[in-house]
């Protein structure tokens, strides 16, 4: 599963701790997300998706290698 | 930006360390040790300030040390929980097995951990596959 939260983060000019606190998360999880070492629970993916106004699916998407 | 909001209670395993050491020093004085009961208060002081202080920081090992981390850490806090029952469980089988066979069939209290974690495991099992 690869995903486009670093990049959009970036894009909105967002720190990782600023995605954090809008998301009611710690830091080092939006760090794990961004670098794929941790899948987010689905209703954290939905407000990551809501948060940058995008469907789940244009954010995470499925590696098709894996 | 910079956010430093620390979510959970700071003193949560501080107050862990300072009840369970402090119960386990005053045995120690009540068994008769006083020289070992006043050494495990200073260990387990010094400890309970350095928990104190490791709770306050941003970082994974601090939220789970105050019960107030994201879905992630408590994930973690949850995964190490289950290494270190099985790891638990492993050494009280092993001591079961050499206490039976060193005292003709008596597993002592290796054999009562054993049981409670049996028990529990099969408890939890019938009560949380209900909630899910």
């Amino acid at each position: 599963m690869k995903n486009r939260v670093g990049e959009m983060r970036t894009a909105s000019g967002l720190s990782q701790g600023d995605l954090a606190a809008l998301l009611g998360v710690s830091r080092q999880t939006i760090n794990s997300i961004e670098n794929g070492r941790y899948l987010p629970s689905l209703p954290l993916a939905l407000a990551i998706a809501r948060n940058f106004h995008h469907c789940v699916e244009e954010i995470f998407i499925v590696d098709q290698e894996s | 930006m910079t956010h430093t909001h620390l979510t959970g209670h700071r003193g949560a395993t501080t107050a862990v360390l300072a009840v369970g050491g402090g119960g386990l020093a005053v045995a120690t004085w009540i068994g008769g040790d006083h020289v070992l009961a006043i050494g495990l208060t200073a260990f387990y002081a010094v400890a309970a300030v350095a928990a104190y202080l490791w709770s306050g920081r941003d970082s994974d090992v601090g939220a789970i040390m105050r019960v107030g981390g994201d879905e992630r850490q408590q994930r973690l806090d949850h995964d190490a929980t289950a290494l270190a029952g099985l790891a638990m469980g492993t050494v009280a089988l092993i001591g079961a097995i050499v206490s039976a066979a060193r005292n003709h069939g008596d597993i002592g209290g290796y054999g009562l951990i054993c049981f409670v974690g049996g028990v529990t495991y099969a408890a939890s099992l019938l009560i949380l596959k209900r909630r899910t």
